[in-house]
C-alpha cells in the first residue's frame, strides 16, 4: 500500500484535466509535425507523450475507475506500452537506402542516407544476400505496376536460395527489411585494363533511375590520378509509353558513349577504348535496384500492444452496453415485441 | 461506363428516401397537436417502411454499381475520389439502413443523416467518372482491413451525428414538435455516445491496420503524412471528447457539438485531404 503522501502526488499527476491538456499539447505537436518539416523539433511530440505517459502511469495506479475495470485498465496499460515501444523503436531503429547492381552482394558500405538510433544493436553484419535480375510491369502512360526482384539468400544448410520480393513484399533478414523502390536503373559493367591487357578493376556505373530519367542516362567516373571519364548510355528497352511494357534488364541493350577530354567513343558490350595508362572495356549491360532499408525491433510488439489495447477498449465497451440501461421507455420495448417479425416501431411514444 | 445508370438509380433512391423521411417527420410536427394520434402513428409507420425500402434499394443499386465498375476496370474502389465516394455512399448507407431497421429510436435521425448522404451523392454527380490505376502497393490484404475499419468508424460517427443533430434541432421551436415523440435528450445523448465509443474502437483498428499496411507498402508504419496526421488528430479529438464526456458533466448540447465536430473532422480527413495534399499517403504510387 502506497503512503498517503505518495498517493496524493499520484492523484495530482493523474488529473483528468491534465490528460485533456496533454492531449491538446500532443495535438499541437502532431499538427506541427505534419509532413516532417525540418524546422520542427521532435521534442514537440516527445514532451507531450512523456507528460501523457506520466499521467497514464499515475492514473493506472491511483484511479480506481481505471484500475478496477479490467477492460479500461488493459486499454490504459496498452496505450502506455505503445508510447514506450514507439520510444524504444526510435532509439533502436535503423533506416537507409541501398543500391545493388545485379550480381552484387549486400554490404554495410552499400548503405547511404543511413540513420540509426543511439541504442541500435542489430545484427547487420549477419545480413547476406545477392541481388538477382528484376522486372517491373508498366501499364500504358507509364503507370508503374508490380516489381519482381530476385534475390539469393543463404538457406539453413548454407546454400543459396532464390526468393522474389517487391512492392509490399520486403526481404526480411535478421529483422532488417529491404523494400524495393521506384529507384532502379541500368548499370554498365566496366573493367580497367593495364597496358599489358590485365584486368585491374571491374565495377558498375549506376546510371540515373530508369525510366524516370530516360532522357539523361549519363554519369562519370574519375579513376585515381586520372582524368574524369564521362559516360552516356543509349538504351534500347522496348519502352512504348502508350502501351503496356515490362522493364527487363535481360531484354535491354545499350551502347555506351565514353568521353575523355573531348575524345568520344561508342562502345558495344565487349569493346574497349584505349586511354592513358591502359584501356577501358565495356563488359556488359546490367541493372541496379534501389532498396529502402528499415529496422525496428519493436514492430511485432507494437502490433500486439495495439491489438491488446483495442481489445481492452472493446471489452470495456461491451460491459458498458450490457450492464448499463439506456433507459428507453418500457412501452417501446413491449411495442417492439408485438411487432416482432415485422419492422420494429418508433412511434410508440406518439401512440 | 456501364456502372453509371446503376449509380444514378441508387442516388435517386437516396434522394427519394431523404425527401420521404423529411416529409414524414415534418408531418409529425404538423399533426403532433392533432387529437387523432393513431392516424399519425399509422402514417408514420408506413412512412418509415417506405424510407427503409428506398434506402435498401439504394444500397443494392450501389452494390451493383461497384461490382460493375470493379469488373470493368479490374480493381476495387480504393483509388480516386469518384469511386471512394461511391464506396462510402454504399457503406454508410448499409450501416445506417441496418441501424434504422433494428433501432427504432434512430429513425427520426434520418432527417439529419439522409440529407448529409445526399450532399455526398451530389458531390459524386459533379465529379468526372474517370477510371483509376491500381498502385502496386495496394495488392495487400491489410488495405482491406484498413479501409473496412475506416468505413465502420465513419458510419458510427454518422449515426452519432444523426442523434446529435436531432438533439440540437429539437431545442428550436420550429423543430421541437417534429421530435416530440422521441425519448428525452438524456437517452439520445447516451445512445449517441455509445456509437462514438464504437467509432473509437473502429478508428483505433483503422489506424493499426493502416500502420501494418504502410509498413508493408512503404517501409514505415508512420510518417506524419497528410492523412496520417489528420487521422491521428481525429483520433485525439474523438478520444478527448469521450474522455471529457465520461469524466465531466459535459452539457448535452455541448456533447452534441463535440460529436458533430468529430464527424466533420473525419469527413475532412477522408475527403478533404486530397485537396491540400498532392499525395495523401506518401509513396502512394
Amino acid at each position: 500500500m502506497l503512503q498517503p503522501a505518495v498517493m496524493r502526488v499520484l492523484r495530482r499527476l493523474a488529473s483528468t484535466k491534465l490528460t485533456l491538456l496533454w492531449m491538446l499539447l500532443l495535438a499541437g505537436g502532431a499538427a506541427l509535425s505534419y509532413d516532417n518539416p525540418v524546422e520542427t523539433s521532435i521534442w514537440v511530440l516527445i514532451v507531450p507523450m512523456l507528460l501523457l505517459a506520466i499521467n497514464l502511469i499515475a492514473a493506472i495506479i491511483s484511479n480506481r475507475r481505471i484500475n478496477r475495470r479490467g477492460g479500461l485498465l488493459v486499454f490504459h496499460i496498452g496505450l502506455l506500452s505503445i508510447v514506450v515501444l514507439a520510444a524504444v523503436g526510435r532509439l533502436t531503429h535503423m533506416d537507409g537506402r541501398v543500391e545493388l547492381a545485379t550480381g552484387a552482394e549486400f554490404s554495410r558500405e552499400a548503405i547511404s542516407e543511413l540513420r540509426s538510433g543511439p541504442l541500435h544493436n542489430g545484427a547487420l553484419d549477419q545480413v547476406n544476400f545477392v541481388q538477382g535480375p528484376y522486372t517491373v510491369d508498366y501499364r500504358p502512360q507509364m503507370m508503374r505496376g508490380l516489381t519482381h526482384s530476385q534475390v539469393a539468400i543463404l538457406d539453413l544448410e548454407g546454400g543459396w536460395k532464390e526468393v522474389v520480393v517487391g512492392d509490399d513484399r520486403p526481404l526480411v533478414i535478421e529483422g532488417y527489411r529491404f523494400y524495393t523502390t521506384f529507384n532502379k536503373g541500368f548499370a554498365p559493367i566496366l573493367s580497367w585494363l593495364d597496358e599489358a591487357g590485365n584486368v585491374v578493376e571491374t565495377g558498375a556505373i549506376h546510371m540515373p533511375s530508369y525510366p524516370l530519367f530516360d532522357f539523361k542516362q549519363s554519369n562519370s567516373w574519375t579513376p585515381q590520378g586520372r582524368e574524369e571519364i564521362k559516360f552516356w548510355l543509349q538504351l534500347e528497352t522496348g519502352l512504348t509509353p502508350d502501351e503496356s511494357w515490362v522493364l527487363d534488364g535481360n531484354r535491354a541493350t545499350g551502347t555506351l558513349v565514353v568521353n575523355v577530354g573531348g575524345d568520344r567513343s561508342e562502345l558495344l558490350p565487349g569493346q574497349s577504348v584505349k586511354m592513358t595508362g591502359g584501356s577501358l572495356r565495356y563488359e556488359r549491360l546490367s541493372t541496379w535496384m534501389g532498396y529502402k532499408l528499415f529496422y525496428d525491433p519493436t514492430l511485432h510488439w507494437l502490433f500486439m500492444a495495439a491489438f491488446i489495447t483495442i481489445a481492452g477498449l472493446g471489452v470495456h465497451f461491451w460491459r458498458k452496453i450490457s450492464t448499463e440501461s439506456l433507459g428507453l421507455d418500457q412501452s417501446q420495448q413491449s411495442d417492439n415485441k408485438q411487432t416482432k417479425g415485422s419492422m420494429p416501431s418508433s412511434s410508440s411514444a406518439v401512440m | 461506363m456501364t456502372e453509371l445508370p446503376w449509380l444514378y438509380a441508387g442516388i435517386t433512391a437516396y434522394a427519394l428516401a431523404s425527401v420521404t423521411a423529411v416529409v414524414g417527420v415534418g408531418r409529425l410536427g404538423v399533426m403532433a397537436t392533432s387529437p387523432s394520434l393513431s392516424v399519425v402513428s399509422d402514417s408514420q409507420r408506413n412512412n418509415e417502411r417506405l424510407v427503409l425500402a428506398l434506402m435498401t434499394a439504394s444500397v443494392i443499386l450501389l452494390v451493383i454499381t461497384l461490382a460493375e465498375r470493379w469488373m470493368r476496370i479490374g480493381h476495387g474502389p480504393f483509388v480516386n475520389l469518384f469511386e471512394l465516394l461511391i464506396s462510402q455512399l454504399f457503406s454508410l448507407g448499409l450501416v445506417y439502413t441496418i441501424a434504422y431497421w433494428r433501432i427504432p429510436v434512430l429513425r427520426t435521425t434520418a432527417v439529419v443523416v439522409l440529407p448529409l448522404m445526399s450532399v455526398l451523392a451530389i458531390w459524386v454527380l459533379v465529379l468526372e467518372p474517370s477510371d483509376s490505376v491500381f498502385p502496386p502497393t495496394y495488392h495487400n490484404p491489410w488495405l482491406w482491413a484498413h479501409v473496412g475499419f475506416g468505413k465502420f468508424f465513419l458510419a458510427f460517427c454518422l449515426v452519432g451525428t444523426g442523434l446529435a443533430g436531432v438533439i440540437l434541432l429539437r431545442s428550436s421551436a420550429f423543430f421541437s414538435n417534429m421530435f416530440r415523440h422521441l425519448p428525452d435528450n438524456v437517452i439520445l445523448d447516451k445512445l449517441a455516445w455509445r456509437f462514438m465509443l464504437l467509432a473509437l474502437v473502429f478508428d483505433s483498428l483503422m489506424l493499426t491496420a493502416g500502420g501494418v499496411w504502410a509498413q508493408d507498402a512503404w517501409g514505415r508504419y508512420w510518417a506524419w503524412d497528410a492523412l496520417e496526421t489528420s487521422s491521428f488528430l481525429n483520433w485525439l479529438l474523438l478520444g478527448g471528447s469521450i474522455h471529457a464526456r465520461t469524466t465531466y458533466n459535459v452539457p448535452i448540447r455541448l456533447g452534441a457539438i463535440l460529436i458533430i465536430s468529430v464527424f466533420v473532422f473525419a469527413f475532412i480527413t477522408y475527403f478533404g485531404t486530397p485537396f491540400y495534399s498532392q499525395a495523401a499517403h506518401k509513396g502512394v504510387v
